[in-house]
């Protein structure tokens, strides 16, 4: 029985003029439905590389991804999906910006007023809608496109760092909504992070990779209860996560 | 309120500097004992020019035509090859460096062959406005059709979005305010372009009364055809930057909070 994603010798190699740069790979990775993933490593290790080949956004240079056993060749359309820096544009409001996302799919964004006042309220920023991205600080503008990926209910959720430039305490605040609509919706989440307590704080299971070329290192499987609060990072089960997740990576002298 | 009292005042700044240089333009000419033939005072030159009124104002309008015409040809031809050439390979490996290295050509050097070929009417000068401009337009349109951000490129793919929809609700905005930059550029050349136009070969507009009047020893009206002329290009400046107000105004704002 294949699995929700199957990857299978997944390889990416980058060419520019006579050189070529291999970024990723070979990897195998399977992942269920509902199941919270982060793809865990140094920066320049591919993890980003992996994610977008995962979304169809990026060829492969060898090997395959199957959703469902079903090969797949184009961009994935059932997705949401989240950068670093936002998709956030600047000529529509915070409202207008999540509605693009219904409106570049052919969605009625009259049918989806009560869903976005929802979403937004559940971020705080209900009172913001009318507002425009440029008026709002770093972390605003990240929750707010955390609404734009959500808004249209997506069952795969392909979050590339989404919070790499934001400060600790919005972070923290962040991930705790993450992990609010992951409980409640049960989407599955591929969650690619450089940081080490955010992979073990949010995720079932955490792919370590390796320096460039990016390769799994291993997979832990995080068995910590949800919610993860304070009392739960606080705990000594996750700081040997934590710990033993250090040592990999200081064996590779990443740290 | 506090902003209104600043552009008041940086409002009379201006005032008072432009005042302080007709004042020292004016007395200086019997000051330095300059001939009125090399300098004329402002004051001769608006007596001498409103005897002219009625001939500076049909010039301003023969000129004001053929940069009016030409300038929104160049937008429509530059917007349009701009936007093919960003979404067509072969294009963007054919025309684009194609119309980089006519960039580097004075374009206004056609002027005495478009004369030649299509006489002295409307028709030249037109074709001499539109080639001044088209070049700005379309290198910027090139530019700005080309610069969407990685992140907005993968964010609408993910969507399943078709080029239509995806160009209207995304590219075409987000390009705009680099295209404006463009506009802007080419506003100031399509006055340029006519009135070299028309120096070279021409029985009206500003730039033939211009060289007229100079050749008959009259810098008095020569400089009041230049005021028409820097009123006729302020006027298409300022259309541009009232259009870039009403159609981006999203971006004007960002600029306030940046500055």
């Amino acid at each position: 029985m294949k699995k929700f994603i199957e990857i299978t010798d997944l390889t990416k190699v980058f060419v520019s003029g006579n050189e070529e740069i291999h970024a990723f790979g070979p990897a195998n990775i399977s992942i269920n439905s509902g199941e919270f993933v982060s793809v865990l490593g140094p920066s320049g290790c591919g993890k980003s590389t992996l994610m977008l080949m995962i979304a169809g956004l990026l060829d492969s240079t060898s090997g395959k991804v199957e959703f469902e056993s079903k090969l797949l060749k184009e961009p994935k359309t059932d997705i949401g999906i989240m950068f670093q820096e936002n998709t956030l544009v600047p000529w529509r409001t915070i409202k207008a910006n999540i509605e693009l996302q219904l409106e570049l799919r052919g969605l009625k964004v009259k049918d989806y007023q009560d869903q976005i006042y929802n979403i937004l309220k559940s971020v705080s920023l209900e009172d913001f809608a009318d507002r425009y991205s440029n008026e709002l600080s770093g972390g605003m503008q990240q929750r707010a496109a955390f609404c734009q990926t959500m808004i249209h209910d997506p069952k795969i959720i392909l979050l590339d760092e989404p919070l790499g430039k934001l400060d600790a305490m919005t972070r923290e605040k962040i991930r705790a909504d993450f992990q609010k609509l992951w409980m409640v919706k049960k989407p599955t989440v591929i969650f690619v992070t450089h940081s080490i307590e955010e992979a073990v704080q949010l995720s079932s299971r955490v792919i370590l990779i390796t320096p460039r070329p990016g390769k799994i290192d291993r997979e832990i499987k995080i068995d910590l209860p949800y919610p993860r609060d304070l009392n739960v990072k606080r705990s000594k089960k996750f700081i040997n996560y934590l710990t033993s997740i250090h040592e990999v990576f200081h064996k590779y002298g990443v740290i | 309120m506090q902003k209104f009292f600043k552009w008041v005042a940086s409002g009379w700044m201006l005032v008072l500097f432009f005042v302080g240089f007709f004042l020292f333009w004016e007395y200086s000419i019997p000051f330095f004992e300059i001939p009125r033939y090399i300098l004329p005072a402002p004051s001769e030159i608006v007596a001498k020019g409103s005897a002219d009124l009625d001939k500076l104002i049909y010039y301003t309008g023969v000129t004001g035509l053929e940069t009016v015409l030409g300038y929104f040809i160049a937008i429509v031809l530059g917007l349009g090859f701009g936007i093919a050439i960003s979404f067509s390979s072969i294009l963007r490996r054919t025309l684009y460096p194609f119309f980089v290295s006519i960039e580097m050509t004075p374009k206004i050097a056609f002027a005495p062959l478009f004369i030649s070929w299509f006489g002295f009417g409307l028709m030249p000068k037109v074709i001499i406005v539109v080639l001044v401009c088209f070049f700005p337009i379309v290198l910027n349109a090139i530019l700005a059709f080309n610069s969407l951000s990685n992140e907005l490129t993968l964010f609408y793919k993910s969507t399943g979005a078709n080029t239509l929809i995806t160009f209207f609700k995304i590219r075409l905005p987000a390009a705009l305010p680099q295209c404006f930059v463009g506009f802007k550029y080419a506003a100031i050349n399509a006055t340029v372009g006519a009135t070299i136009a028309e120096f070279i070969g021409s029985d009206q507009g500003l730039g033939f009364y211009i060289s007229i009047v100079t050749g008959n020893m009259r810098p008095d009206l020569a400089f009041a055809g230049i005021f028409f002329l820097t009123c006729l290009g302020l006027s298409v400046f300022g259309f541009v930057t009232m259009m870039e107000k009403i159609l981006i105004p999203w971006h004007i704002s960002m600029k306030r909070i940046n500055t």
